[in-house]
């Protein structure tokens, strides 16, 4: 349902996004997996266009078969909030900290549907009960600094899902949450995507979070998918060498709770840092933090396709080992 | 499942802090060159351009005061008094005592210079000096100066000059007073805030972790940090020294004759709205020009020394 | 002999409205030892009292009530100098790199700081140049500002400042929260290093449970501003008797990469 093709964005002379393929299934999730400077914000951004005004967009994002590239903004604002949801990282920042919850959340119901008073209160106590926040009605005149992160990002997530969306984005939804509260907004979002068929693009640096929570992930660096397939394959058995690296830096948690074997464990660590835009270099964008780079790395990847859909660009992969 | 995990509300809704590390990295579009400087230039907000050009010319026209004037200062023609505007030799035409408007203006100029540099400089100083003060000291002091520094912003500041104008007599020095008296809250109260913020920042208590004592932190991590907000404050109050200047010279409070003021000048026009109408345009367009200029110049400044620049202190 | 020794610690912040029992207090009957060249991990979530506590131990933060030692001392009993001796001796590292450097001073300014102050003298270039190679960077970013550097730099920019005065504990607040994933790796290790390196405390507060079981021997579990739990790390963490540890524990694996989801 939502397909990306040679996608590519520029701003102030560089390309800093170039997707060559990229596919959403209808009720399925996928995550977007990479750092800062990777691109995978601004990837999402230019999907939803709210990309800034000075970058150039071209290539074909089709949603539910509608060519969102240079789509006009008032016929883009229909689809944004009716048929693709937001959820984003800070919900203190997001939610209006001068309005009470009801009204905040009934006005992305009103945006999209015409509703009276009294049905649109039930409609909001409706999506607040499906966030499972607890006594609806009291929270409908509360304001957002009276609730925790966890309930703040609850209610985002209501308001996001008022008009029914066919897909939701979710950039970094629980980076800002406690681990017991993350936890419960991530179920919450795999059952709300499986209730409602919706589709969920989940974008974080997290690659533990995109697990638990998607069925597919994207691995993106240098504003490029380096790596992508279904969770469990690209996990289990990276291609790229990045996805790889990134894998063995996760500080993540002992293999069978062996905690006596872990401590003291260095981890691998990636070279360098993230270029800045002007400053990759030609042909695989990672070929100079890699040790594993060999000469053919000069020139610009092809994708790869190993089985079941798990592609990579790579021309130096993980061999089995 | 057990009690925990609803959680409490708590105030402090997240604790690992959301991470901004995308935005900066690739807020970096600055290329590897430098960029064009007139590109650059090209960039900067139209106020700044049109504030600055209106100071640096009040500021020329007072410098150069000092070494030429259309006419001798404060020379009379009653033979020529209330001439119009493009009389031969008077390009604005003459006042009531036959004196040029365009050397009357210049005169003017000097003294609105001298006095709002030198009542802006003495409350910016003494106004920050307070505020900082106030911003370091403990939860109970602060709001008890606070509230005094609110009490001293609710008085009415020509009344104040009036009270002091009856005791000190009128004059350059007591519009410097009064405006000195007015603006100290005002630089107090801007500076206060800011500085509380920067005080709760994490280098800040670095600093006290190594040794520094409230002074020091004071004077040299929380003033650099609100430089650029000084700056704008600094225009700003330039300008309402200009007008209160002006104000309390109109009202007779001012300087005196034969000193130049624009405020004078202006006052003089009132009564001559008959016999030459277009005579009070003069000193009222200077006046308001140069306070917008300094207006400008100040939200020009602030545009660009905004938090989107990550140099500026307080971003 | 233990380093840093509390027992029955409370505080609560200046202007906290102290109520009936706990209320308004931030940290409840708090008893803890740290011993030297030990490392202590301090988890728990948001409002669980964490970064306040190593405050108090730091000497940041006056409590109330219970004592605080240090190396014998009764924290709240020292002079001035015997504070300065005491702030020496604890250093903290922040959670976010760029808040916790000046944005007005140069890296060479801010990486001085410590020793002009605890010391009353300024260390010459050598000096700073060697304390940056002790963390991995190299002389260039002596002139630069804050905002010239990524994250990563300046969190080295930070522990190497921390260092300069050669504390007895490093309090690692969170020190890798605000990094990217890689660049966490980077800083981990080097933690790990200038601990085996320098004999170094150090007492690395954290909401990830990954991070500490990693680095840290110890583990103190805190929870509403009491301790839930504590005990040797490898011990607690296979078999926690807290149920709230068991929710962290399960929090943490479920969205950590090495086993599959229970369902």
């Amino acid at each position: 349902m939502l397909e990306l093709r040679d996608l590519r964005v520029q701003i102030g002379g560089h390309e800093i996004i170039h997707i060559d393929e990229l596919d959403l299934e209808p009720g399925t999730r996928l995550g977007l997996v990479g750092e800062s400077g990777s691109g995978k914000t601004m990837t999402a951004k230019a999907i939803a266009g709210l990309l800034p005004d000075e970058a150039k967009v071209s290539g074909s994002v089709r949603f539910e078969g509608r060519e969102l590239v240079a789509m006009g903004d008032s016929e883009f604002s229909e689809i944004r909030g009716k048929q693709i949801g937001f959820v984003f990282q800070d919900p203190a920042r997001s939610l209006n900290p001068m309005m009470r919850i009801g009204r905040q959340v009934s006005e992305a119901i009103r945006l999209h549907a015409r509703l009276n008073r009294r049905a649109c209160t039930t409609k909001v106590i409706e999506l607040l009960e499906q966030v499972q926040l607890p006594d609806p009605e009291s929270l409908l005149r509360r304001y957002p600094h009276q609730l925790s992160g966890g309930q703040q990002q609850r209610v985002m997530i209501a308001a996001a899902i008022a008009a029914d969306p066919e897909l939701l984005i979710a950039d970094e939804p629980t980076t800002a949450l406690d681990v017991t509260v993350q936890e419960e907004i991530l179920r919450l979002l795999i059952s709300l995507s499986e209730q409602r068929k919706m589709s969920v693009l989940f974008v974080s640096h997290d690659l533990g979070v995109i697990r638990f929570v998607c069925d597919r992930v994207a691995v993106i660096y240098g504003g490029s998918v380096i790596e992508a397939g279904r969770i469990e394959d690209v996990v289990a058995n990276p291609m790229h060498r990045y996805t790889a690296a990134l894998l063995a830096a996760n500080p993540g948690m002992p293999r069978d709770d062996n905690f006596s074997a872990f401590i003291g464990q260095r981890l691998q660590t990636i070279e360098g840092t993230v270029p800045a835009v002007g400053n990759f270099p030609s042909g695989c964008r990672f070929r100079n933090r890699c040790e594993h780079a060999i000469d053919a790395c000069t020139a610009t990847p092809k994708p790869a396709i190993v089985e079941n859909d798990h592609r990579h660009s790579c021309w130096n992969p993980v061999v089995e080992g | 499942m057990a009690s925990w995990t609803h959680e409490s509300a708590t105030k402090r809704a997240s604790m690992p802090e959301p991470q901004p590390m995308e935005a900066t990295a690739l807020n970096q579009f600055a290329p590897a060159r430098p960029e064009a400087l007139w590109r650059r230039l090209g960039r900067l907000p139209i106020t700044l351009y049109l504030g600055g050009t209106l100071v640096s010319l009040f500021v020329l026209v007072t410098l150069v005061s000092f070494v030429w004037t259309p006419h001798p200062p404060n020379q009379m023609n009653l033979s020529t008094r209330l001439a119009s505007p493009g009389t031969s030799g008077f390009l604005l035409g003459t006042d009531r005592a036959g004196r040029d408007v365009v050397t009357e203006l210049m005169l003017g100029a000097r003294n609105s210079l001298y006095v709002s540099v030198v009542s802006t400089i003495v409350a910016m100083v003494l106004g920050t000096a307070i505020g900082l003060a106030i911003a370091g000291s403990p939860r109970v002091i602060q709001g008890v100066s606070t509230r005094l520094v609110d009490a001293g912003l609710a008085l009415p500041g020509i009344l104040t000059a009036l009270v002091l104008a009856a005791k000190l007599g009128a004059g350059n020095t007591t519009a410097t007073l009064a405006i000195i008296t007015w603006q100290v809250p005002v630089a107090a109260r801007v500076t206060i805030g800011p500085a509380r913020q920067i005080l709760a920042l994490d280098f800040v208590e670095a600093a006290y972790g190594y040794g520094r004592r409230k002074p020091y932190v004071l004077r040299r991590h929380v003033l650099p940090n609100i430089g650029p907000l000084l700056i704008v404050l600094g225009s700003v109050m330039f300008a309402a020294a200009i007008l209160i200047e002006a104000a309390l010279a109109f009202l007779g409070v001012g300087v005196q004759p034969p000193t130049s003021s624009w405020g004078r000048f202006l006052n003089e026009t009132q009564s001559l709205l008959e016999a030459a109408p277009f005579l009070m345009f003069f000193p009222g367009l200077a006046i308001v020009l140069t306070a917008l200029g300094f207006n400008l110049l100040g939200d020009g400044l602030r545009t660009v020394l905004d938090p989107q620049q990550a140099r500026s202190g307080l971003s | 002999m233990s380093l840093v020794d509390v027992s029955g610690m409370f505080f609560h912040y200046p202007r906290a409205r102290l109520g009936a029992g706990s209320e308004g207090w931030t940290l409840h009957d708090i008893s803890l030892t740290i011993r030297p060249q030990s490392t202590l991990g301090i988890v728990g979530e948001s409002g669980s009292g964490k970064s306040t506590l190593i405050r108090v131990m730091c000497g940041l933060l006056r409590h109330q009530r219970g004592t605080v030692r240090f190396d014998g001392d009764d924290i709240l009993q020292l002079s001035r100098e015997g504070l300065n001796e005491l702030h020496r001796r604890n250093q903290i590292v922040f959670q976010n790199p760029r808040r916790s450097l000046d944005p007005r001073m140069t890296i060479a300014r801010s990486l001085s700081e410590p020793v002009r102050a605890l010391h009353d003298r300024t260390p010459d270039d050598t000096e700073l140049i060697a304390s940056l190679e002790r963390v991995g960077l190299g002389q260039e970013v002596l002139p630069r500002f804050p905002h010239q550097l990524s994250g990563g730099q300046l969190q080295r920019v930070g522990i190497a400042r921390s260092l300069s005065v050669n504390p007895t504990i490093l309090y690692a607040d969170e020190p890798v929260s605000a990094l990217d994933v890689s660049v966490q790796a980077q800083v981990l290790n080097l933690l790990m290093d200038l601990r085996d390196e320098l004999g170094l405390t150090l007492v690395m507060v954290s909401h990830d449970l990954g991070v500490v079981s990693r680095m840290c021997e110890d583990i103190v579990v805190m929870r509403d501003g009491r301790i839930v739990e504590s005990g040797v790390t490898s011990a607690v963490l296979a078999q926690p008797e807290s149920s709230y540890t068991g929710a962290l524990l399960r929090a943490a694996r479920a969205a950590s990469l090495e086993r599959a989801q229970e369902a």
